[in-house]
């Protein structure tokens, strides 16, 4: 089925290719692993691939170099580029914004049954000794150089993808492969992590972000993931003057950092997981933005990322509404 | 004195803790509560779950460069006559405790050979470097598990190499053979567990033997520096190889040679401290001039500074000295995959083409 | 914004708060609730003293993140004050506001803090007895939560905390 959809892939992009500027997709480098390629030669185009370890969110480099060129050239040729359901939102949400027109980008849908976190089949494998991997009636078959593992995909999902109630692109011009149904249709099921988390005490839960974040090593990574903090080199985390936060190392300069990545992401975050995927030291970074996403949900019944013509609720308001 | 003990797997937890009563003992543990997740060096104290079935997550650096150090301190005092003149007052802390470090790697250690070029021997000396350094003692694992991302053999190391340690440990299959190899470790070893029995000794020797035979990655380190001036102007080439990067400080801050830090005053009121921080050739801060300009604005420069730094610079200027130890933990740690790896193992590929 | 940390080490006046050790800070909005609370003054309204009172342009101008920063490094609580909706002098700030810092009170318990530290009113410049009003309760409630821990500088470095995610 796989191979299916990986050769229907390959014949679109083929098709498009001389029209586009470039494409924008991923290519397996390691047997768990993907990596993100930009394609400008038809004879790269069979390395482009699909499927459950394509785990990046590509959106973003539409707003990054080598894509981005600005102010961008009228006669521009579109950016062709490869989205699962999450990363469709992802690309939404820059259209709203308008960092992006619709015009400008020539999208290749990917249904998604979710994509495969390599920490976890760390814990039922040693990584190191994987020689190949593959999914098979939602079952992943991993073989090392003495047995075959046959793990339950659910085992090794990335947390974004259980409580998933977009995995068919939102957005797209080109389908490729067939629709699924989403795991997850109303907020129980989607912000069950959030729920959990709301209902331990207060201290706990203050002890809990402590201890988690005690880890962050300030990196950036979870900043320069997400495709939606455009700003970038540009980040307040950074900048001396203003000055937000000093070079300590403690504690509460990683918490106000993370309030400052959750702040601005509010209201426009589309929970695509990736600060929390790129995250060295696994810290459940989206879990943060996860609870903004819902109080955005219930307050104001608004989720990112589903509708081009929408503004975000934090940039805009409405004289009416007294009882929020 | 006991050169050789044996710890039984079952006695770990008490051995570390009678070691840690006669030094500051640093450990690599798990740092969240889940047995795949990430690593580091921790303080050693009853009760934390060691992690020496593989390569920690964090590097071992941070015990000799902090990512955050006070250099010194400093305090404005007004002059009673009159409040325009002011005085600053400075504290210089620098303290350092005699240490042991039980159960890094032979990559580990082996990177404090580039820190040690760069901080230690001249000729600029960073005394809070060599303080830490001096009274730093490091009982290294023979290494039994790389994976498909190390390459220590290739950079000069290997899975058994010792240069920089002062105890070898080998991991038996029911606990650890711990050797001094140099004389001011040997008190450690005392009274901490009997002498090893004979076929234990003749095992570990065997292991020890067979590591060192043991050919670690494959990547050819031969005359990158001329390869790499070739590419230096090749944009096309880096952006072939990093157009994924995301510029973020993920390689750097995983990496134990990586050492650039950055200088910032941190003032609150009157007071404030003189910091030294961890910094990333991957931030665009980093080269950031007062002016606006930025010589390296996007991550094709910087990422072509990172491979030129550690396989053509430091070579170039330390006697062929490479600045990698081949601990692949960037190649791991890499959101998008990128594998330096590649990266170097291309800049002699082809070069004239383009 | 520059060189203050919240947990400064300024000696403080000797008042009944500041011996609780009581910090509270006021964000107030120039054009209204800054007016209110000179109004309380100006008509010698008693007012507990552990307020400090920022003043902002417009409550359009408050960054949830002031309130963030304030409240992680252990400022006790938290109180920002505007225009009456549809009272703004820049016509829609307040608005803007409302939103932002609803949001924020329901978010801040999510990461362990007291969202009882924080209070967001409209106070308009005539009313001095309405700002009495606030300042006094809003002080009251804090002293009674008494001192804000803040977040812990170092948490050690493992805390056994599961986190019980999948
Ligand atoms: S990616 Fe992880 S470690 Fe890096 S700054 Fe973000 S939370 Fe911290
Ligand atoms: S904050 Fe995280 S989940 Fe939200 S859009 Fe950014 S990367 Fe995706
Ligand atoms: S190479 Fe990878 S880890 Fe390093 S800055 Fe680029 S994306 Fe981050
Ligand atoms: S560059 Fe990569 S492989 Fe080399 S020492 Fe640094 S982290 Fe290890």
């Amino acid at each position: 089925m796989l191979e299916t959809d990986r050769n229907q892939l390959h014949k679109c992009v083929e098709e498009a290719l001389p029209e586009l500027d470039m494409m924008i997709g991923w290519t397996r480098c390691d047997p768990l692993q993907t990596t993100p390629v930009f394609i400008r030669d038809a004879k790269s185009i069979s390395s482009l691939t699909l499927g459950p370890f394509c785990s990046q969110n590509l959106a973003g480099y539409l707003v990054k170099p080598p894509a981005l060129d600005a102010p961008p050239k009228p006669d521009a040729k579109p950016i062709g580029i490869c989205v699962k359901g999450c990363d469709s939102r992802s690309l939404v949400a820059l259209i709203q914004e308008k960092f992006i027109t619709r015009q400008r980008v020539r999208i290749f849908g990917i249904p998604c049954g979710g994509t495969v976190d390599w920490r976890k089949v760390a814990r039922h494998v040693e990584l190191g000794s994987v020689k190949s991997a593959d999914v098979q009636d939602r079952v992943l078959v991993i073989e090392d150089s003495t047995t075959t593992h046959r793990i339950a995909l659910e085992e090794v999902l990335s947390r974004k993808c259980l409580g998933c109630r977009h995995p068919n692109p939102v957005i797209s011009d080109v389908l490729i492969g067939a629709e699924v149904s989403p795991r997850s249709t109303g907020m129980e099921t989607s912000y069950r992590d959030v729920d959990e988390l709301d209902a331990k005490p207060l201290e706990e839960r203050l002890a809990f972000w402590q201890s988690e974040l005690d880890r962050c090593i300030r990196c950036y990574a979870c900043r320069n993931a997400c495709p939606l903090c455009v700003c970038q080199d540009r980040c307040i985390v950074e900048t001396r003057e203003p000055r937000w936060l000093t070079q300590h190392v403690g504690v509460p300069e990683k918490f106000l950092f993370h309030f400052i990545h959750a702040m601005h992401l509010a209201g426009r975050c589309t929970g695509c997981g990736e600060c929390e995927r790129v995250c060295p030291m696994d810290i459940p970074v989206t879990l943060i933005k996860e609870k903004l996403n819902k109080i955005m949900e219930e307050m104001l019944g608004y989720s990112a990322g589903l509708d081009p013509e929408a503004v975000p609720p934090l940039l805009t308001f409405n004289p009416g509404e007294t009882e929020i | 004195m006991a050169v050789k003990i044996f710890i039984a797997a079952d006695r770990l937890d008490s051995v570390l803790e009678k070691l840690s009563t006669k030094i500051d003992l640093w450990i690599p543990a798990l740092l969240k509560d889940d047995k795949s997740g990430p690593t580091g060096f921790v303080q050693y104290t009853p009760g934390i779950t060691p992690a020496f079935d593989r390569q920690t997550t964090m590097p071992l650096k941070k015990l000799l460069l902090p990512q955050e150090e006070t250099l010194l301190r400093f305090k404005y005092q007004k002059d009673p006559e009159g409040s325009l003149k002011t005085t600053i007052a400075l504290d210089d802390p620098k303290e350092a405790r005699p240490t042991l470090v039980f159960g890094a790697r032979s990559c580990d250690v082996r990177a404090l050979v580039t820190l040690d070029r760069v901080f230690a021997n001249g000729p600029y000396v960073d005394p809070y470097y060599v303080q830490r350094r001096k009274n730093t003692l490091f009982a290294t694992l023979v290494c039994g598990q790389t994976d498909s991302k190390c390459f220590c053999s290739s950079v000069g190391g290997g899975p058994a190499d010792m240069e920089g340690s002062h105890l070898r440990i080998v991991r038996l299959e029911d606990g650890y053979l711990v050797e001094a190899l140099s004389k001011d470790a040997q008190p450690l070893l005392a009274d901490l567990a009997e002498a090893p029995d004979k076929s234990r000794d003749q095992l570990a020797a065997k292991l020890v033997k067979e590591a060192s035979k043991r050919q670690v990655g494959d990547l050819d380190t031969k005359d990158c520096a001329p390869a790499f001036r070739n590419r230096f102007q090749q944009n096309d080439y880096w952006a072939s190889m990093v157009s994924q990067c995301l510029s973020c400080g993920v390689c750097t801050y995983v990496c134990p040679t990586c050492y650039c830090f950055s200088i910032t005053d941190e003032t609150r009121n009157l007071e404030g401290e003189r910091l030294r921080s961890w910094d990333s050739c991957m931030f665009y801060h980093y080269t950031l001039e007062a002016s606006g300009h930025n010589p390296r604005p996007t991550k094709l420069e910087r990422y072509r500074n990172r491979v030129g730094h550690k396989f053509s610079y430091i070579p170039e200027r330390y006697e062929g000295l490479l600045g990698c130890c081949g601990c692949g933990r960037c190649i791991r740690s890499c959101p998008v995959n990128i594998d330096i790896r590649q990266v170097v193992g291309n800049l002699k590929e082809n070069s004239n083409e383009q | 914004m520059t060189d203050s940390n919240p947990r400064s080490s300024a000696p403080a006046e000797d008042t009944a708060a500041n011996r609780q050790g009581i910090k509270i800070v006021g964000f107030l909005c120039n054009w209204c609730s800054y007016g209110g609370a000179d109004t309380a003054g100006v008509c010698r309204f008693k007012q507990p003293t552990d307020l400090r009172v920022v003043r902002i342009p417009c409550t359009g101008r408050m960054d949830p993140l002031f309130i963030a920063k304030s409240l992680i490094y252990g400022v006790d609580g938290v109180l920002v004050s505007g225009c009456h909706p549809r009272d703004c002098h820049y016509a829609v700030g307040n608005f803007y506001a409302r939103r932002r810092m609803e949001a924020f009170k329901a978010f801040l318990p999510f990461m362990g803090i007291d969202t009882r530290r924080f209070k967001y009113t409209w106070v308009s410049a005539s009313e001095g007895q309405q700002w009495q009003k606030v300042v006094t309760e809003f002080s009251e409630q804090i002293h009674m939560l008494g001192p804000n821990p803040g977040v812990e500088l170092r948490s050690g470095e493992i805390l056994k905390v599961s986190s019980g995610l999948k």
